[in-house]
């Protein structure tokens, strides 16, 4: 691990109607996990960089990183029933001798798929690096290569996804940066109260951390994609609410702060 | 001498609601606060409803009022707390001075005069029709129609026009980027409307649902000032902009910037 000094942060603001982030989906059933995977936010800055599919993405999974669940969402089944438009049947899965693909026997006519998404979820993800590689990518973010998308191309992020690149610990970042979530899901965090402080879950890549994750990228290439295992470990953050505290002594007056008073500056 | 009085209205007495219905209601009550010749002087009133629940009456006079008859119909004659707070203006007009700036708040009817509307009522229709019956010698010089402005952008616009000629500008936005990553090319001047309406109303006693209706639109303007001419701007505080200040609009208020 680095001082700080020598470290600088990444920022990334993940929030939109619908999110995705596979990383064990097989065939039909394309899942989510309840955070964005270290696969699908390297892609993402991969994309802002304009990387082509096969190139090295060794950069950008040396960086560690760290995902605050501002806004947990729900999650969303999408069924899905694809069939060929000309009535035939579907293809098998494999192919012969010949290397022909043969239709399905009997004949299948349709595939039963389902998508899981995270709707109206919002995430603060910090990426820790050398501030040169933090400050390339921040200006990529800023003007991507290519469109950015949160775990599928259906899946547009809305603006602004760069939430800054302090020079700090990954975790102090995590900790420091104001809570994103919108007026209702604040709603429905306090439930009616009015807490100072509001506890964020956080994962963290730790090399001492008790879980592991099996989504770090060695190449998105088409025809060989793997995935390497990196140990993480979960903790909270505290974030101001907004709200005071309930120790501290009140100040001023009882009389509400109005709009504008043209009396204060009357003397009266 | 200037007198600036703010008043407590209570919504859900009776007297109140008329007057919070109607302007002309409530300018008829501002008037007799003022034991003298109302008429004769310019008296400006504003309703400041940030709190519905709780109205304040504004009301800047040329001599010293009396709000009994307000407080005992439509206020809280027997609690606590001032009634109505009266104080001397010439404190705050000794302090102006070119340079100085300001919050602001100010509701007022922005128009604009035309011959020739797009659509006409059914009234402009019979006067143009009456002046086109008369010979072109014996037609006389007759004045323009005055149009409320109705969209925001108008009335915006219509406010900024005309800030020199008051004797302040609005000072640009110092923006501090709540967003990282949003960036403002150019800085937009220090102001907002927080309210608009449409108010149409009639004499409050009688039912008159002809030609002494009153329509007007109003916006209410927040934001900063700089005075840039004291005379110029000491005479706008007290005469107040633009038309329709019978019916609360045009008084111009100033508070300090409240700090971040």
């Amino acid at each position: 691990m680095t001082a700080s000094t020598d470290t600088s942060i990444l920022l990334l603001r993940l929030a939109a109607p619908l999110q995705s982030w596979g990383e064990n989906s097989k065939f039909n059933r394309r899942e989510t996990r309840t955070e964005p995977t270290k696969s699908g936010v390297v892609g993402l800055l991969a994309a802002a960089l304009g990387l082509e599919r096969g190139a090295d993405l060794s950069t950008l999974t040396g960086l560690a990183m760290g995902v605050r669940t501002d806004q947990p969402g729900t999650l969303l089944r999408d069924f899905h029933t694809v069939s060929d438009y000309r009535g035939q049947p579907l293809k098998q899965s494999g192919v012969n001798a010949k290397g022909i693909q043969r239709p399905t026997t009997p004949a299948k006519y349709t595939h039963v798929t389902h998508r899981y998404y995270l709707q109206d979820a919002a995430f603060l993800v910090g990426l820790a690096g050398p501030p040169d590689t933090v400050r390339e990518l921040a200006a990529a973010v800023k003007r991507p290569a290519f469109p950015l998308a949160l775990g599928r191309r259906s899946c547009p992020p809305t603006q602004p996804i760069l939430a800054g690149t302090p020079a700090s610990e990954l975790l102090t970042a995590l900790s420091s940066h104001p809570w994103q979530a919108n007026t209702a899901a604040r709603a429905g965090h306090l439930r009616g109260t009015k807490p100072a402080f509001v506890h964020l879950p956080v994962t963290i890549d730790d090399p001492a951390g008790g879980e592991t994750r099996q989504d770090v990228p060695i190449t998105f290439g088409l025809h060989d994609r793997r995935y390497m295992q990196r140990r993480v470990r979960h903790t909270t953050v505290q974030i101001p609410t907004g709200f005071p505290e309930p120790d501290a002594a009140e100040t001023g007056s009882s009389v509400p702060p109005v709009g504008h008073d043209p009396f204060s500056l009357l003397d009266w | 001498m200037t007198y600036l009085s703010r008043i407590r209205i209570n919504p859900l007495r009776a007297q109140s609601r008329k007057l919070l219905a109607n302007p002309r209601a409530m300018h008829s009550a501002v008037l007799h606060g003022v034991p003298g010749d109302a008429t004769g002087e310019r008296i400006l009133w504003r309703l400041d409803t940030d709190n519905p629940h709780r109205p304040l009456l504004y009301a800047l006079t040329q001599t010293k009022p009396d709000w009994s008859h307000l407080i005992e119909n439509a206020g809280w004659p027997g609690a606590d707390g001032e009634h109505a707070d009266i104080a001397d203006y010439r404190r705050l007009l000794d302090k102006l001075d070119s340079g100085h700036r300001y919050a602001f708040r100010v509701t007022a009817s922005p128009v604009q005069n035309t011959k020739t509307p797009l659509k006409s009522t059914a009234a402009q229709v019979a006067r143009a029709e009456a002046q086109a019956q008369q010979a072109e010698a014996q037609r006389p010089r007759t004045r323009s129609l005055r149009l409320g402005h109705r969209t925001a952008a108008a009335q915006l616009s219509w406010f900024l026009d005309r800030t020199q000629k008051w004797g302040f500008q609005i000072p640009s936005t110092e923006f501090e980027p709540q967003l990282p990553g949003i960036e403002l090319d150019e800085s937009a001047p220090e102001i907002l409307i927080s309210a608009r309406q449409r108010l149409n109303f009639g004499h409050p006693d009688r039912d008159n649902m002809g030609r002494s209706r009153v329509t007007i639109h109003t916006a209410t303007f927040e934001g900063h000032l700089e005075i840039t001419d004291r005379e110029r701007f000491t005479a706008t505080l007290l005469a107040g902009i633009g038309p329709s200040k019978a019916y609360g609009c045009g008084l111009l208020t100033l508070a300090p910037i409240p700090s971040a």
